[in-house]
């Protein structure tokens, strides 16, 4: 990957502006020092394959998403989309709030800002298929109500206010809950045997 | 009859404590209620209630050398008998978790309902202890994916150890047109209905404040009416008191960590 996504996304690689651990301290970052550009989201958790998503920001208010993987692991069609083949679109990865949902959820991320002038960002930006709304990022990515509020405080009156939800999204990708699950029930097996409360077990 | 419900979270700021004291208020119309503030790390029942001051709470109940008697950490305000925890660093330091067993027996065996209070993180025995206690949990989320990622976390956690769900209450919603269809979406993967969805509320924060209750602080906005379907539809289950006591009684008491 030589820019911040696929092919379809198509933005320069920015000028690198901070390099964090933690979504949340990330985006904060971004929003106070009114950041135009991207940050590159790279999940650290087992449960998220490891494949990187993007979401662009104008003056420090969310804007768009992608996600190099698509949601529910086990419906990807094919491992790798081969741009221009001029069929339907081969469902390899996500966008806008499916892109929140696939990077959302449990585990660390790495987080890089990057700034870009604001026309190169201006062709993704027109695009309603990666659009989102300007406080999903913040809520749904960094479990952060408040610095969503002051995002739709700061976004234009014609930020996207669409129907879809990440959440809604989220919830649709049943193999992804099962994984939680599991993964949950694993460790809650594993602490219990740590806490002397394994005789309790069912 | 007795049944004890945890309610938990997975995360904070959900407004658990808030939806703990509402569930019960309205629960006790027809029940007598006692709810504990069984989140000893991070205990705030008691702001909630003006308890702040109470001269003796849980945490005096959980020291190993303690020679308090249940029943003077039991305060009966706003229709409830309210179990405070102290925030004393020290006291939650030397507190012994396990001793919550022989307190929630003791409790058990003299109320309708019990309600526990569970820590918002499962990261040590004492937080996980209430889910192993309860007969079923009250699952509070709020419509995010970071929160219903955690709500489902802890269903597996209670669950692994016998304790379903009774219910999930979506509260601090915003959007009101899409909560239904979420709300719908995640009783799929929950044990138990959505009891209510329950809209954001400036008097569940000016109640804290006042350190009262939703239901006595606001009891006619919106957020207190939800609280009450929600406990219409809490299919309380009935158990024998003595039964739930001897159960906590008998449980297998582990060493502490």
């Amino acid at each position: 990957m030589t820019g911040p996504g696929a092919a379809e996304l198509e933005i320069p690689r920015g000028r690198l502006v901070r390099s964090r651990v933690g979504v949340a301290s990330a985006f904060e970052a971004a929003f106070s020092r009114e950041l135009t550009g991207y940050a590159r989201i790279e999940p650290d958790s087992l449960l998220a394959d490891g494949e990187p998503g993007v979401v662009t920001f104008a003056e420090g208010v969310p804007r768009a998403a992608y996600c190099e993987r698509a949601a529910g692991r086990g419906e990807r069609r094919v491992d790798s989309h081969e741009p221009g083949s001029g069929d339907q679109p081969i469902k390899s990865d996500s966008r806008g709030v499916d892109a929140l949902a696939t990077l959302a959820g449990p585990g660390p991320c790495s987080v890089e800002l990057y700034e870009l002038p604001a026309d190169a960002l201006a062709a993704v930006h027109d695009a309603p298929e990666f659009s989102v709304p300007p406080g999903a990022p913040a809520e749904q990515l960094a479990d952060d109500p408040a610095l969503a509020d002051r995002a739709r405080e700061r976004a234009p009156d014609d930020a996207h206010d669409g129907d879809a939800s990440a959440l809604e999204s989220f919830l649709e990708d049943e193999e992804r809950i099962a994984a939680i699950q599991q993964e949950a029930r694993a460790e809650a097996e594993q602490r219990a045997a740590e806490w002397g409360l394994d005789g309790e077990l069912e | 009859m007795v049944e004890a419900l945890a309610v938990a979270s997975g995360k904070g700021g959900v407004g658990k404590t808030t939806s703990t004291l509402a569930l019960g208020m309205a629960l006790a119309d027809e029940y007598d209620v006692t709810v504990v503030d069984a989140d000893t790390g991070m205990a705030n029942l008691c702001f909630h209630t003006g308890l702040a001051d109470a001269d003796t709470t849980l945490q005096d109940l959980l020291l190993a050398d303690s020679n308090a008697a249940v029943e003077d950490a039991v305060y009966d305000r706003f229709g409830l008998s309210l179990v405070p925890c102290g925030t004393s660093l020290a006291a939650f330091r030397d507190a012994d978790p396990t001793r919550l067993r022989a307190v929630v027996a003791e409790l058990a065996a003299d109320t309708d309902v019990l309600l526990l209070d569970s820590a918002a993180a499962l990261g040590s025995q004492s937080a996980v202890l209430p889910l192993v206690l309860a007969d079923r949990t009250v699952v509070v989320l709020q419509p995010t994916i970071p929160s219903l990622s955690d709500g489902l976390k802890v269903q597996e956690y209670a669950r692994s150890y016998g304790t379903e769900t009774a219910g999930v209450l979506f509260n601090r919603v915003q959007d009101d047109a899409a909560i239904d269809r979420v709300a719908e979406q995640a009783e799929r993967y929950f044990g138990g209905p959505t009891l209510a969805t329950i809209p954001e509320s400036d008097a569940a924060r000016a109640a804290r404040r006042a350190g009262e209750p939703l239901l006595a602080y606001a009891p006619d906005t919106a957020a207190a009416a939800a609280y009450r379907r929600a406990a219409d539809r809490l299919d309380l289950q009935d158990g024998d008191e003595d039964a739930v006591a001897d159960r906590f009684r008998s449980a297998v008491i582990p060493e502490p960590p």
